[in-house]
């Protein structure tokens, strides 16, 4: 072993941590595989999904569409945002507009215009271009115009062009635009009489894009564009001052984020065969948000698990018996993560049992009612779980709603306490949880699945604000 | 010889304060000029009109070429490179990367070489790298080998400053103003700092303009200095002529209460 | 010229309501700078609230109590509750991020919004309810001049904008606490040394700018009758374009800001389009920015080398 000096012993004391356990031989293997092998890696489970599990299953080709479709958009975004550190929350705008693009050009939109008759029905091949293009064009130009502001300016005139471009699908030339009726019809992939016309097919499409993407993506990061993206986000003056145009690669990154956009928009709008407004809403913006700061801003690898997650979350709450597992499993995590040492999880754990058992004996034995009522989760959670939770028969609603709140509430208070009182509040917290949820939030999968994800975005932003795979940033304000 | 950066007549006002009145000021091939001077003279307002973050009136004059009112990036692409006083550093960047993206100008890759690495690309990676270690060798051991891979944020002040000198010599500049170079240094490293500035020179055949607090290391160093103080220029000379200059000391001490009472 | 009138009484009355959202959006941007984008939902809450007070009392045609004493207790009710749930969020939301990077907040505040709304999808379905107000207070107690109506209800809202606008201007320029609040939007950790009680002042600029927006939504309901979980979005973008139109962090700002996005759009919509005006209000927004960044009554930021 060759001696070290101080200073390099100081630096590598983070290396020296974490290397025993599980921690330390994660560590090790991250170390060991290089980027190309982990991209290998995303393509090969791509592979495996499409060609193994889908398996016909039109949902679950639909599942892995819209993952890779959230991928692509959050890999967008994370030019803008996370390289650039431009706050950009127009950027739906411009995956409407390719869906847009894609959708004039290939459809019979243009069919009450003289000239136009039958619409033009420009196959894919040059549509999307024309759309990508103009959307790279008209990014510029926002761009151009947007970047004179900085920081928060530039985010609300962001804001309200993203949110004058909906105004404007839906009011503008509702002729052409199909207003709120949203244009439908459109032609889908094709070249010559090879047409692609299942969801798994837009998904093969989808990955091909993706995989490629993350390549060239990643190439451009470690190139003297990607670094001066970089820069600018860490000290626009001192990039200025170091021979970087500040504005010009500003401007860059918002139209290369645009292009990212519009691609996706191409694509989400052939597999759709129709485009609406509302497809392009804010709920779907934050969504975006939601992936790129939960897997972590400034890293490809991080876009992209957060495409995977928010959307694989989303799809499992909106089946009974997948979601079950999602907020069962959640629960335990975080419990098995949070209560240390060992012996407390335990406590805490048969607690939560007896607990449960303890109040649906006691109310059970007042009012033979107000249990009679069977827990919303499907499976074998339903059977286990009709001793434990209190559901009464008739009126779940009021019930639920009153649990909804009596949950939250007690989450705010156990947040607030600290030691032992925090331990021993949690019990009751967790049992109204779960009654809340088998008796009020498997009912309205799709209201649980925008809650579960607002919730989601707080406890990131307070737990770990650089997200799954980001890396911690220092900021100087 | 002309002089190879030469400031005319530069005066420069935020509302109705007066930053630089009327400055003139020349700094010569391979020559190590200070600019000294109390705090709030003007010090640094002299190098932000240099590097073009602000506009002022007269003319400054690079090699020649007018350059007031060119953008600070096309200022450094021009030759004049600076540092700054309160460290700006890349913090998230690596060591290397910080200087890597400093050659920004000197490249003319696009993103799409980039990311298809054409031959181009290449080309000026494998130039860059070469840059960004030949400047960090220039600081000896402190910046080399495992620091390359190491964020910013993690270095000592010290090598933060040598950091940032690295940095301003991979843009390809001739000139380097530096901004307090050894504020907040412990006497060995003053001391060290003194000497890099004379190798900067000698070695490298910089030009440099130095605002600097440490009468040692100004003593040190310089090939002439410069007073400021109010925006305006005391004296210009020799070290030991601009430090006895009564002007300057009544600048730095104030007058002489027994004088005063005269 | 009758058109000319109702119109700019309609705009007048609107843009008191858009004020008193953006109020609140101008205050917690200067004490936090934060673009606090769950605001428009807490004036949706308010809205609601004011709803239920109104079926607690008997429903809008059968009401047990005297009319004014309902307005009074919906509003302080409305009031309340809305202030202390965004003194709640603030608590549990925003404290913790205090120092996080500034992208943190924000989604954090995207993440709020997404609960408010959908806590009351859930609670109370996605129908539209009714305050049905007229069934209480007759249009036969408007006002008639040369063939201009108005309501009483307008009459109500602009008078209750305008008292709670003139006190919140008192509030900041008079007492200790609008002292503290304007130290901290200047400077927190200097606030901080000073001996301000920095959490608190934070917390009493989230109650009072909530209950604010609580206040506008029961206003609101009175006016325009139809109430749903997500008038709140819409709502709250216009308000803050008006706090931005305004300056964003100026009081004055903020209430001149919210006449002018009212004005505007209800001219746009009598004079140009009603399908237009929002995107005429969205373009007024884009546009200022670009000419003013820093708003009509706003001052421009200093840049520090």
């Amino acid at each position: 072993m060759t001696p070290i000096g101080v200073d390099e012993w100081v630096a590598r004391s983070g290396d020296r941590r974490d290397q025993s356990g599980w921690r330390g031989r994660l560590g090790y293997l991250d170390a060991r595989v290089g980027w190309w092998q982990r991209l290998f890696l995303v393509g090969l489970a791509a592979f495996v999904y499409g060609q193994f599990v889908v398996g016909g299953n039109v949902n679950y080709a639909q599942t892995g569409f819209n993952v890779l479709l959230y991928a692509i958009l959050a890999l967008g975004l994370n030019i803008v945002v996370g390289w650039a550190g431009l706050l950009d929350l127009g950027y739906i705008a411009f995956f409407g507009a390719g869906a847009y693009g894609y959708a004039l050009f290939s459809s019979h939109a243009f069919g009450n215009l003289p000239l136009a008759s039958g619409g033009v029905m420009l196959p894919a091949i040059a549509s999307i271009p024309i759309a990508v293009a103009g959307v790279a064009i008209l990014g510029v130009l926002i761009g151009l115009v947007a970047l004179r502001l900085s920081g928060d300016y530039f985010a609300i005139v962001t804001l309200f062009v993203g949110q004058a471009f909906a105004e404007a699908a839906n009011n503008v030339a509702p002729g052409t635009l199909g207003g709120a009726n949203g244009l439908f019809g459109l032609q889908g992939f094709h070249v010559g009489s090879a047409a692609i016309g299942s969801t798994l097919g837009y998904y093969w499409v989808a990955v091909i894009v993706l995989v490629v993407l993350m390549g060239l993506l990643h190439l451009l990061d470690s190139s003297r564009t990607g670094r001066a993206w970089r820069a600018v986000r860490d000290d626009s003056l001192a990039a200025s001052a170091m021979t970087i145009p500040v504005n010009k690669v500003k401007v860059m990154a918002f139209a290369f984020g645009a292009v990212v956009a519009a691609l996706a928009g191409t694509i989400f709008a052939a597999q759709q065969s129709s485009v609406f407004s509302t497809n392009f809403s804010a709920q779907t913006l934050i969504l975006i948000y939601a992936c790129l700061v939960l897997g972590g801003a400034g890293s490809i690898g991080g876009a992209v698990l957060g495409g995977v997650v928010v959307t694989v979350a989303q799809q499992l709450l909106s089946s009974p018996i997948d979601s079950a597992y999602l907020f069962y499993g959640i629960l335990v995590i975080v419990l098995v993560t949070r209560v240390r040492p060992w012996r407390y999880l335990a406590a805490v754990l048969a607690a939560i049992v007896a607990f449960g058992v303890a109040a649906h004996a006691i109310v059970g034995a007042i009012s033979h009612r107000a249990i009679a009522g069977s827990p919303g989760s499907a499976g074998w959670f339903s059977t286990a779980l009709r001793h434990y939770v209190i559901v009464p028969r008739g009126e779940p609603l009021t019930y639920g709603n009153i649990l909804y709140i009596a949950a939250i509430v007690m989450v705010i208070v156990v947040v607030q306490l600290k030691g032992i009182r925090r331990l021993i509040a949690v019990v009751p917290t967790v049992y109204v949880g779960i009654c809340c949820w088998e008796a009020r939030l498997t009912l309205d999968p799709g209201i649980t699945a925008q809650i579960m994800i607002g919730a989601i975005l707080i406890v990131t932003m307070a737990a770990r604000p650089e997200g799954l795979l980001g890396t911690r940033r220092v900021e100087v304000v | 010889m002309a002089p190879l950066l030469e400031l005319e007549q530069v005066s420069l006002s935020f509302g109705g304060l007066r930053a630089l009145h009327a400055l003139d000021l020349h700094v010569g091939e391979r020559e190590v000029v200070s600019v000294i001077g109390p705090n709030g003279a003007g010090k640094s307002t002299v190098f932000n009109v240099i590097t073009g973050i602000y506009s002022p009136g007269g003319d400054i004059r690079f090699d020649g070429q007018s350059i007031v009112g060119h953008r600070p990036h096309a200022i450094t692409r021009l030759g004049i490179a600076r540092t700054f006083q309160s460290l700006r550093l890349f913090l998230n960047m690596t060591v290397k990367e910080n200087v890597k993206t400093a050659t920004y100008g000197r490249t003319r890759a696009s993103p799409a070489e980039s990311m298809l690495r054409l031959p181009r690309a290449r080309r000026e990676e494998v130039e860059v790298e070469a840059i960004a270690e030949d400047v960090l060798s220039f600081f000896g051991q402190r910046l080399l080998g495992y620091r390359f891979n190491q964020p910013a944020y993690v270095l000592s002040y010290a090598n933060r400053r040598r950091l940032e000198i690295a940095r301003a010599m991979a843009t390809g500049a001739r000139m380097l103003l530096l901004d307090e170079p050894a504020a907040g240094m412990n006497p060995n490293e003053t001391h060290e700092i003194t000497e890099l500035i004379a190798r900067l020179r000698d070695e490298r055949g910089y030009t440099i303009l130095v605002i600097e607090h440490d009468m040692h290391v100004v003593e040190g160093i310089s090939d002439r200095v410069v007073a400021l103080d109010h925006g305006e220029k005391l004296t210009e000379g020799s070290f030991h002529e601009v430090a006895n200059h009564p002007e300057v000391v009544e600048a730095y001490l104030g007058r002489n209460p027994e004088e005063l009472q005269q | 010229m009758q058109i000319f009138i109702q119109t700019l009484v309609t705009g007048i009355v609107t843009g008191c309501l858009y004020a008193l959202i953006a109020l609140g959006y101008s205050m917690v941007y200067g004490v936090l700078k934060l673009l606090n984008f769950a605001h428009g939902d807490l004036y949706m809450v308010g809205a609601f609230i004011g709803y239920f007070a109104i079926q607690w009392f008997g429903g809008s045609t059968s009401l047990i109590i005297p009319v004014p004493l309902l307005l009074i207790f919906m509003m302080i009710v409305a009031g309340l509750g809305v202030g202390l749930l965004g003194v709640a969020i603030e608590r549990f939301a925003y404290r913790p991020l205090r120092n996080a990077p500034r992208i943190a907040p924000l989604i954090t505040a995207l993440g709020v919004s997404f609960i408010l709304e959908d806590s009351v999808l859930l609670l109370f379905g996605g129908f539209t309810k009714n305050y049905n107000a007229p069934a209480f207070l007759p249009f036969s107690q408007s006002i008639h001049i040369d063939g201009v109506n108005i309501d009483s209800v307008q009459l109500i809202i602009v008078g209750v904008s305008l008292v709670m606008m003139f006190g919140l201007r008192e509030l900041v320029n008079r007492t200790v606490f609008g002292k503290s609040m304007r130290a901290v939007a200047s400077d927190r950790e200097a606030a901080e040394m000073l001996g301000i009680n920095v959490d608190r002042t934070i917390a009493m600029t989230f109650f009072i700018g909530s209950a604010m927006a609580g206040v506008a939504g029961v206003m609101s309901g009175l006016a325009f009758g139809q109430i749903s979980n997500i008038i709140g979005f819409l709502a709250g973008l216009k308000a803050f374009t008006a706090a931005v139109v305004g300056g964003i962090g100026s009081l004055p700002g903020a209430m001149i800001g919210g006449l002018v996005i009212g004005l505007c759009e209800s001219f746009s919509s009598s004079y140009i389009s009603s399908q237009y005006s929002d995107l005429i209000v969205f373009a007024i927004l884009i546009v200022t920015m670009l000419i003013r960044p820093q708003g009509i009554f706003g001052r421009p930021p200093l840049q520090k080398v």
